[in-house]
């Protein structure tokens, strides 16, 4: 895959995760009921879990997906090392999450698991290019 | 930044450092801030405005949490939405019968019937016995917004006290709502005066007096969507029950 095409699969995968986040805030400030198959959905979403410091854990998400958009934008290392650092840690809260859902609220929250999946290929397509750039500029420096 | 560019092994560290001091960061905030903010140590007693104590958690919150533990909740709903039978209790958190009913007969019916997604129940919360009822209800029907209706009015039912003695305190509601794993207790104890609960308790009292209920706890049962008819018990025990939901979920 070229480099142009990593970022264009970065983007688009930080499309998807800004549409699934963006809903969940949207639902959460409009009181409008998720969409829900699991029937936890509402559970998390109103779990102390929900909430980092005050903020809407899905507000965070939003801002983080914007942030790895922004880096896609760029062709420099350094956008790519900010997209992947991003990702990576995005992906570790992310599993910490998950495990919070299922140990402690005793609940799945479909939304949430669809951002993870996100979060998941991001976080490879991110660190590959990372790699790649990297790899050209060593060479180039050689 | 420069120097990191061209050293990629330095640049992978970095990128590895970065993101798992944000991830690390996140999760410590996580953490402390899902900590009750207003009780530090669970089992310190803490004093109520009544003078007495309760303690930072209630006895029964493992039973209550296995009991209903991976089944759906909305709002007063336990169980599959599309559950082919539904049940309603009208109920009041400080009718002891009604105590009786949820630990000696709803665990069975909970994993005969509600479980396997066969009947839906719905708590029918009313308050007639007095102040205390109201009191109960309105935190009941607030953990229902955080879709914990059940976990709660089960440890209420536990830790029962006696009628109008002035047991449902705010001190007492706390450790209940600490008791449930996940419950946001702020945002619990904030919503008892909402338009939610206010609207959800007028719409249950008005059901009750459409069915013409008198007394608690009083059973319907029947196919979802139909109309429920009375379930005649005999006693607050499984076996009471199962004639009814066998005959109607067979």
């Amino acid at each position: 895959m070229t480099a142009a095409r990593l970022r264009a699969a970065i983007a688009v995968l930080a499309l998807a995760g800004i549409a699934v986040t963006a809903y969940l805030v949207y639902a959460r400030y409009t009181g409008t009921r998720l969409a829900c198959t699991t029937g936890g959905c509402e559970t998390v979403q109103h779990s102390k879990y929900a909430k980092l410091a005050g903020i809407p854990v899905a507000v965070l998400g939003l801002a983080a997906y914007v942030a790895v958009l922004l880096s896609s934008l760029s062709a420099r290392v350094e956008a790519a090392a900010i997209g992947a650092a991003i990702a990576l840690a995005g992906l570790a809260f992310a599993v910490y999450l998950i495990v919070i859902q299922v140990a402690v609220i005793d609940a799945i929250c479909q939304w949430c698991l669809a951002s993870d999946g996100i979060l998941f290929l991001l976080a490879l397509v991110c660190a590959e290019r990372l790699r790649r750039l990297s790899k050209t500029a060593t060479e180039r420096q050689a | 930044m420069r120097a990191l560019v061209n050293n990629r092994l330095a640049l992978f560290g970095a990128v590895g450092v970065v993101a798992v001091g944000i991830a690390v960061a996140l999760i410590v905030v996580s953490v402390v801030g899902s900590g009750d903010k207003k009780q530090s140590a669970p089992t310190v007693p803490t004093a109520t405005a009544r003078g007495t104590t309760v303690p930072a958690k209630v006895p029964g919150a493992a039973a209550a949490a296995g009991l209903f533990r991976g089944i759906p909740q909305r709002l007063n709903q336990l169980g599959n939405a599309s559950a082919p039978v539904t049940m309603i209790e009208f109920a009041d958190l400080q009718c002891p019968f009604c105590r009786d009913y949820t630990l000696n007969a709803l665990p069975a019916i909970v994993k005969e019937y509600v479980r396997p997604g066969k009947v839906k129940l719905v708590f029918g919360g009313i308050s007639f016995i007095g102040p205390d009822s109201e009191t109960a209800l309105r935190a009941v029907y607030a953990a229902g917004l955080q879709n914990r209706l059940w976990n709660f009015a089960d440890l209420l039912y536990r830790n029962q006290g006696e009628e109008n003695s002035g047991w449902v305190t705010d001190g007492l509601l706390r450790a209940v709502g600490r008791s449930i794993p996940g419950l946001d207790v702020d945002a619990m104890m904030a919503a008892r005066q909402s338009e939610e609960v206010d609207a959800a308790i007028a719409a249950m009292r008005q059901q009750a007096q459409n069915a013409q209920v008198d007394s608690t706890p009083t059973f319907f049962a029947g196919k979802t969507g139909g109309t429920l008819q009375q379930v005649a018990v005999n006693a607050l025990t499984p076996e009471a029950f199962r004639p009814t939901l066998d005959a109607l979920t067979k």
